[in-house]
């Protein structure tokens, strides 16, 4: 059983990163990287469940409110962003080309 | 109070080096004069009073700060005082309209400050102190008019070659210091009489210090830099590399005596080194056309002569002859000097001559020093040369064939001196301009200069006259047991050098009197331009020593130049890889965020392969 939600975990993941990679909007590369979060946290909870320890699920639990202060500082970042520059896609962020 | 006999000139150092600019002319001169008068009186009153000591404990860890005026110390920083002042006082009136005049005074009270560290040091580390301050003075002296290009590549001979007697010394200080614990003069005369642990070591520390002695004093294989060292004002030549600071290995020597007494076999090659010497510079003198060239090879002769003295074991007989040597020296040196000012800076004496009628009181002055120079009787010069000739044969180092080829070479001074004399100050006048007798703050000093190379040898007469200088200094000399020869023999070889010196004055007076009108001997020309090159000595040290060095330090500079081209293409390189890598910032997010993804995965997929 195990094995089905890790499987959902690692899709959940794969499905986010081509999001991160894909997408160009800035808000939609957030909610993506949302996504890479939730599918780690899926599978701490299924490792949790698999070695029958509490403290998986603790560091489950303090994961879902870091997940919530990166969305609130990502967003801010993105309204400031969308402030000055009228735009939020990715690739035309690009002033730190080497 | 010793201190101050060293202070007094540094002081002058100090006021005149600092704020001698804005003093007036005569006014440095007076205050350095003044200095070193007073510290000449210093030492007199100190003396008189019995010596001195002084000590200050750890100057350095395990060797304390030693000053000793003894008798040997104390004759010798009478010397050095005495004749130095006359010479600062000449000085006054050479140096007079010079840009550099309060600097020149500030050098020559540092130049005096350190002889006398030298002289009354009681410990080899002090002396070695004073031992490189004076060549300091000595370089910044040749050197003084150093916009000249020459003058400053003869200060730097002079310092260079003087280096390599320093490491000899500082070699003997070092090995002494391992075979007895201590350098203090006074501790060492005991450890070595106390017991021989290792002669072969002691052997060694007397050749090091011997080899320290030969450069200071220019005496064969380092006498190359006492003729350039002529670059200098006159006066300098005069107190430095005449009267004073090269008889300071004749006093290392000296002062070692415990050390060499009981080494025969390093003594009888320093009499050796000695000899060669004295023949060196007296035939070298012959050549020379430069009128303080000629006294300069005759400074290295006499230097080679108190070699000879002090290599024989009679060490009181050599400071005698050091005595007596800056009396006539000096003057011989200040006399050019004045030549040289009368005729407004020319040193050929190809351009001199009959300077006679021109200038009578240096005419006097001249004569009296090249007699003094040449042994004629009852001059100082006199009994201090004969003083030595007799010493080779009575004191224990000594031998036949150390008598006779020093006689020879007094056969030479006294030709070579009358040449000197004859070129200069008769004949015909050969230049143009019309000579001038030099002021009498010049004059005046030579006067009293005159008077001690006239009577300065009746300090020490041989017996059964008196001999007042023997007595005054063996309580600081090794004793050495002369066999006294019966008075008459003494007597009758006083008149062997007595007829030595007149023939020799006067073969030369005959060869030099009209020398540029008559027909010179080819062979003689020959000689004459042999020794006008000083026997090649220049040369030879310039083809086998100083062109390789050169040559290998260029070469080390090109190495160098290479190795730091390579560390410049190797940063070049590092540049390079940093303008690759930078290709990868893209500045793309989602670019970044690839390569992370990629290289994890890569990082997960090794974890799993392996």
């Amino acid at each position: 059983m195990n094995f089905f939600y890790l499987l959902v975990s690692a899709a959940l993941f794969a499905l986010g990163a081509y999001g991160v990679l894909a997408r160009r909007s800035a808000i939609l590369v957030l909610m993506s990287v949302e996504l890479m979060l939730n599918a780690a946290n899926l599978a701490l909870v299924v490792f949790a469940r698999a070695w029958g320890s509490l403290e998986a699920q603790a560091v489950a639990l303090l994961l879902i409110a870091l997940a919530a202060a990166e969305v609130a500082v990502g967003l801010a970042l993105v309204v400031a962003i969308y402030r000055t520059r009228e735009t939020t896609l990715v690739d035309d962020l690009s002033e730190l080309k080497g | 109070m010793l201190l101050l006999v060293i202070l007094l000139p540094l002081a002058g150092f100090l006021v005149l080096g600092l704020f001698g600019r804005r003093f007036k002319e005569p006014l440095p001169g007076v205050l350095a004069s003044a200095l070193v008068f007073l510290s000449f009186l210093l030492v007199g009153a100190l003396l008189a009073s019995g010596g001195a000591r002084f000590v200050l404990e750890d100057w350095l860890p395990g060797i304390p700060f030693a000053l000793l005026l003894d008798p040997l110390s104390g004759y010798m920083a009478l010397v050095v005082t005495g004749i130095g002042f006359l010479i600062h006082v000449y000085a006054i009136g050479y140096m007079h309209g010079d840009e550099g005049y309060a600097r020149f005074f500030a050098y020559f009270n540092f130049f005096i400050a350190m002889m006398l560290t030298l002289v009354l040091a009681d410990s080899y580390p002090v002396m070695f102190v004073g031992w490189e301050g004076v060549g300091l003075a000595s370089f910044l002296l040749i050197g003084f008019w150093y916009t000249d290009w020459k003058n400053a590549k003869s200060a730097r001979k002079a310092f260079i070659t003087n280096r390599i007697g320093d490491l000899g010394f500082l070699l003997g200080m070092a090995l002494l210091y391992s075979l007895f614990g201590t350098l203090q003069i006074s501790e060492l005369k005991e450890a070595v009489e106390g017991s021989l642990v290792l002669p072969g070591g002691l052997a060694l520390a007397g050749l090091l210090l011997f080899v320290g002695a030969v450069g200071k004093s220019a005496q064969l294989p380092l006498m190359v830099w006492l003729p350039d060292a002529m670059a200098g004002p006159t006066p300098v030549s005069a107190l430095i590399h005449a009267a004073t600071m090269v008889t300071a290995g004749v006093y290392l020597l000296a002062r070692s005596s415990f050390l060499y007494a009981n080494l025969p076999d390093v003594s009888y090659w320093i009499a050796v080194v000695g000899l060669l010497t004295a023949l060196y510079g007296a035939l070298s003198a012959f050549g020379q056309w430069d009128i303080k060239r000629i006294v300069a090879y005759s400074t290295i002769s006499q230097l080679g002569y108190m070699f000879l003295a002090a290599g024989v074991g009679a060490y009181w007989v050599a400071l005698f002859h050091v005595m007596t040597h800056a009396f006539y020296k000096a003057l011989l040196f200040l006399a050019s000097g004045s030549v040289i000012h009368a005729l407004g800076g020319e040193q050929d004496v190809r351009k001199m001559g009959g300077l006679k009628k021109h200038l009578p009181r240096t005419h006097l002055h001249g004569l009296v020093g090249a007699l003094s120079l040449a042994g004629f009787p009852l001059f100082a010069g006199f009994w201090s040369k004969d003083a030595i000739l007799a010493a080779t044969l009575s004191y224990p180092f000594g031998g036949v064939g150390f008598y006779l080829a020093g006689l020879f070479v007094a056969f030479l001074t006294a030709a070579y001196a009358m040449r000197w004399y004859a070129l200069v100050f008769l004949g015909e006048f050969r230049g143009q301009g019309h000579p001038h007798e030099a002021p009498p703050v010049m004059t005046v000093p030579n006067d009293v200069l005159a008077l001690g190379a006239v009577f300065a040898g009746f300090l020490a007469l041989p017996k059964p006259l008196w001999n007042l200088i023997e007595p005054f200094l063996a309580p600081a000399l090794a004793h050495l047991e002369a066999h006294e020869p019966a008075p008459l023999v003494e007597w009758g070889l006083l008149l062997l050098s007595a007829a030595v010196a007149l023939v020799g004055l006067y073969l030369g007076y005959l060869f030099f009197r009209d020398y540029f009108k008559k027909k010179v001997p080819a062979w003689y020309r020959a000689f004459e331009q042999a020794a006008l090159e000083g026997f090649y000595a220049d040369w030879l040290y310039n083809t086998f020593l100083v062109n390789p060095a050169k040559e290998l330090a260029f070469g080390l500079g090109l190495a160098d130049r290479g190795l730091d081209r390579a560390y410049v293409y190797a940063g070049g390189g590092v540049g390079l890889l940093g303008r690759i890598l930078a290709g990868l910032q893209t500045g793309y997010l989602r670019f970044y965020a690839a390569l992370i993804l990629a290289f994890a995965a890569l990082f997960v997929l090794w974890g799993v392969v392996r």
